[in-house]
């Protein structure tokens, strides 16, 4: 594990940086705006002990909310992405900044104040000599309360296309990589201690107060500048070059990854004048719709079963063939969002049933329906979802009149290691998953057609497609290409070989002579 | 006539706890507010820099309601003397004595001139002291930074509120002294509020005695112990009489003597050795109008023979 941490390090530390960059970004503009509400209201509302014990209250109110319900909560008002995160961020910093700060001043001994009051010293000159000074030591801690929470918090933001560190570690669920999980998770843990240690250090006396404060606004003047400096001459530049700069999103996982290159690829090599721009693991399904639907994005693949399950609204039950199933869901979704979907390829990226290649072979396994064969020798791990919900086990019961010896109900990201480690003998998994590569398993042929098919095509706004026939004719050269097999051959080179989805997309694009 | 209270009363809810109180402290003078606590003497004080507005009545600072005086200048020329020290444990000494200077604009030179100047004047060497946080000074000498940051803004009256009721007997009988010294230096005029009648006789030119939010009697030390005007301000100071046995050693440290330090000059004065109470009483009658030094086996004292005038007459009332 500390060898494939060592191998991810070396062979990504430029991504990885970039992402702890971002995730340091967010977190610190969330800190100061928090800090730009909690401290002047501390301040404002010192006095009134009423009002001060209802904003306490509220804040209270405010921390007790799951941040995943508060970016939910915000999702239809300021959109996905960094904004949203960083409110949710906010949100959670301005308790501790806020109560810390109202127990500094509070707590500041009633006779210091008496005695300010009776030499008549004005409210700034009381602010500036007594009470600022007296309350930063509790302020600095609320802070550091904030930051270490912030820096926890904010791996969320990964799940709204904000960003940051989080993404490893969803990238790491979804594709069942427990390097990147840890990943994430050590550098967001490390950030946090980096981050209160440099704080505890400066609050520790006055001086190092004030050259650590001093030295903290130095380093943000220098970042915001050298950021708005960098912002303008890149803008200048794409002033100067007449181009079009087009955003292609992907979900999480390698599989977005790769196909989000290939469009690249594809749409810059057919037209250099327009620049893509990806936005890799940016989020879930939802997310990602919400974003297309708001101009944020352009384009992102989406499979055919996903949209008839959770985005368009169907009165039929999804179907079983798969041409009928994009014809449908290609019709809702121009006629209930007016939205292109161009031709899907060709792999199947669904439910699937895997077993080992012996157990396959022992018992002349090839297809779903043998399987009622050997019920009593099946023990099957399957994952929460797939074995309560209609559309997994229970359903596929009854149609292939199966009942296994046994059913180990496990977390998606080892159900792979119980097949490889003989506790079981039949998984569920998605036909594409790099792991029935990796352990080399045999994927049964679901014969009566029992899974919705998942072929995933790329999805973009009507109008979009009617400005741009160039790009739909460069997307389309993918229809119908790319087979099972050749896409999970990709996510293992990507997931496991830890090869770059760039370089893979590129090499499937030169060896079918896409481009 | 510098401070006129005038039918000054002061409600809580139903709860009165001045009733109809007035008086007058005259230029110059330590007029010393003494009671029970309870009695209001605190609030009454507080009344004067407007800490607490009375319910009734009116106070008057040369004849000019304080209402008429713009708030912040006249805290800002009313020193005030807390319980503790109240120094800011943020600033350095020096910047605690001069707080109010800063605030009205005098110059860095100028402070620091000035907070040398009456760190000397409280025995404070400002070389060791001016830069030092107050946590780093003991009781008594962060009382004499609190004593001196009265004085910075040259203040016209000081308001001291039990200033030594927290310090141990000979730190207080030492800032006592240092208190007079200063009134002979600076001749403001004072109000100064305790609950110990040793230290209102010790330092009040006049006292007044409060008892449950009325003030049963204004006049010199002398007069409230030889005529005392109600039963109250009998019981008071004889209950806190000093029955024990005339000890020189005693007598001195505590009431009588005064340390030489802080006197300026103190090589003209007449010195004379002193074994007992009998020979202080002798060189006191001899010398009736000058101070002297008495030299005993355990230390020099400043000698008033005013004040052990005074002392033996309030001994021998009490003990009528």
């Amino acid at each position: 594990m500390i060898k494939s941490l060592w191998q991810m390090l070396l062979t990504e530390h430029d991504q990885i940086w970039a992402t702890t960059l971002v995730h340091i970004k967010i977190s610190l503009i969330a800190l100061l705006i928090a800090m730009v509400i909690a401290i002047p209201l501390a301040f404002i509302l010192k006095g009134h002990k009423k009002a001060a014990e209802f904003t306490l209250q509220v804040a209270g109110i405010i921390q007790t909310i799951p941040s995943l319900a508060v970016l939910g909560l915000l999702l239809p008002f300021v959109g996905i992405g960094t904004v949203p995160a960083i409110i949710a961020l906010v949100l959670y910093a301005i308790m501790p900044i806020f109560q810390n700060t109202y127990s500094g001043l509070t707590e500041i001994p009633e006779n210091l104040e008496e005695a300010a009051t009776a030499f008549g010293l004005t409210k700034w000159k009381k602010l500036q000599r007594l009470e600022i000074p007296l309350a930063m030591p509790m302020v600095f801690a609320g802070i550091r309360i904030a930051l270490v929470m912030i820096i926890g918090t904010a791996t969320l933001a990964a799940l709204i296309g904000g960003g940051g560190l989080g993404t490893y570690i969803y990238v790491g669920i979804n594709s069942n990589n427990n390097t990147e999980i840890l990943m994430g998770a050590i550098l967001s843990a490390l950030l946090a201690l980096v981050f209160s240690g440099i704080l505890k250090f400066i609050s520790k006396n006055n001086k190092r107060l004030k050259w650590g404060s001093a030295v903290i606004a130095l380093c943000l003047l220098i970042w915001g500048g050298s950021s708005l400096y960098s912002h303008f001459t890149t803008s200048s530049t794409n002033v100067a070059e007449p181009k079009q700069t087009i955003t292609i999103a992907g979900k999480m996982g390698s599989e977005p990854a790769i196909l989000i290159n290939m469009y690249k690829e594809l749409i810059e090599k057919n037209d250099p004048n327009t620049k893509v721009v990806l936005k890799p693991n940016f989020g879930g399904t939802t997310f990602l719709f919400k974003a297309l639907q708001t101009d944020k994005i352009d384009i992102y693949p989406e499979f055919t079963g996903t949209v008839l399950q959770t985005l368009v609204k169907t009165g039929k039950k999804t179907g079983n063939d798969p041409n009928q199933v994009y014809a449908e869901a290609r019709s809702d979704l121009k006629s209930q969002f007016d939205m292109e979907y161009l031709k899907p390829m060709t792999y199947q990226n669904g439910y699937a049933l895997a077993t080992t290649q012996k157990f396959a072979k022992d018992n002349h396994l090839t297809k779903m329906s043998d399987l009622n064969r050997v019920n009593k020798k099946v023990h099957a791990a399957f994952d929460p979802d797939f074995t309560s919900l209609k559309d997994g086990y229970p359903g596929l019961k009854d149609v292939y009149k199966l009942d296994f010896a046994s059913i180990k109900s496990t977390e998606s990201s080892i159900r792979y290691h119980a097949i490889a480690n003989n506790q079981a003998n039949v998984v569920d998994g998605y036909t594409t998953d790099a792991e029935i590569k990796k352990y080399n398993l045999v994927m049964l042929d679901d014969d009566k057609k029992f899974f919705p098919p998942y072929q995933g095509a790329p999805l973009m706004r009507a109008k979009f497609a009617e400005r741009n026939p160039q790009i739909v004719k460069a997307l389309n050269k993918l229809a119908g290409k790319i087979t099972t097999q050749e896409m999970q051959a990709m996510n293992y080179q990507v997931n496991v070989e830890h090869e770059k989805p760039a370089k893979v997309a590129h090499e499937y694009l030169v060896k079918h002579g896409l481009i | 006539m510098m401070i006129e209270y005038k039918n000054v009363s002061k409600k809580y809810q139903d709860h009165e706890i001045l009733k109809d109180v007035s008086f007058t402290v005259k230029k110059g003078d330590i007029f010393v507010l003494v009671g029970p606590s309870g009695s209001g003497k605190t609030t009454l004080l507080k009344m004067f820099n407007r800490l607490i507005e009375p319910t009734k009545g009116k106070i008057f600072l040369n004849d000019k309601s304080i209402k008429e005086y713009n708030l912040r200048k006249l805290r800002e020329k009313t020193g005030y003397v807390l319980q503790t020290a109240s120094l800011f444990p943020n600033l350095t000494v020096g910047e605690n004595i001069t707080i109010v200077l800063e605030q009205e604009g005098v110059s860095r030179k100028e402070r620091r001139q000035k907070q040398e100047q009456l760190l000397k004047s409280v025995d404070l060497d400002p070389k060791l002291y001016c830069d030092r946080l107050p946590n780093e000074l003991s009781g008594g000498e962060q009382q004499r930074v609190g004593i001196v940051r009265s004085l910075a803004a040259d203040p016209e009256v000081i308001l001291m509120d039990e200033p030594f009721s927290a310090l141990d007997p000979v730190v207080r009988k030492q800032l006592q002294d240092l208190l007079m010294n200063l009134h002979e230096q600076f001749n403001k005029t004072v109000m100064f509020v305790t609950h110990d009648m040793q230290e209102a006789i010790r330092l009040g030119n006049t006292i007044g005695v409060l008892h449950d939010g009325v003030l049963e009697q204004v006049g010199k030390p002398r007069e409230i112990l030889r005529h005392p005007a109600t039963k109250f301000v009998q019981q008071f100071f004889t209950g806190n009489r000093i029955n024990q046995k005339l000890d020189l050693e005693t007598l001195l440290k505590s009431e009588l003597g005064v340390d030489p330090r802080f006197y300026p000059k103190v090589d003209t004065l007449v010195r004379y050795h002193v074994d007992s109470v009998e020979d202080l009483i002798k060189d006191c009658s001899n010398h009736p109008d000058a101070l002297f030094i008495a030299e005993t086996e355990f230390g020099n004292f400043l000698i008033e023979p005013k004040r052990v005038w005074n002392f033996f007459l309030k001994w021998v009332a009490g003990h009528d």
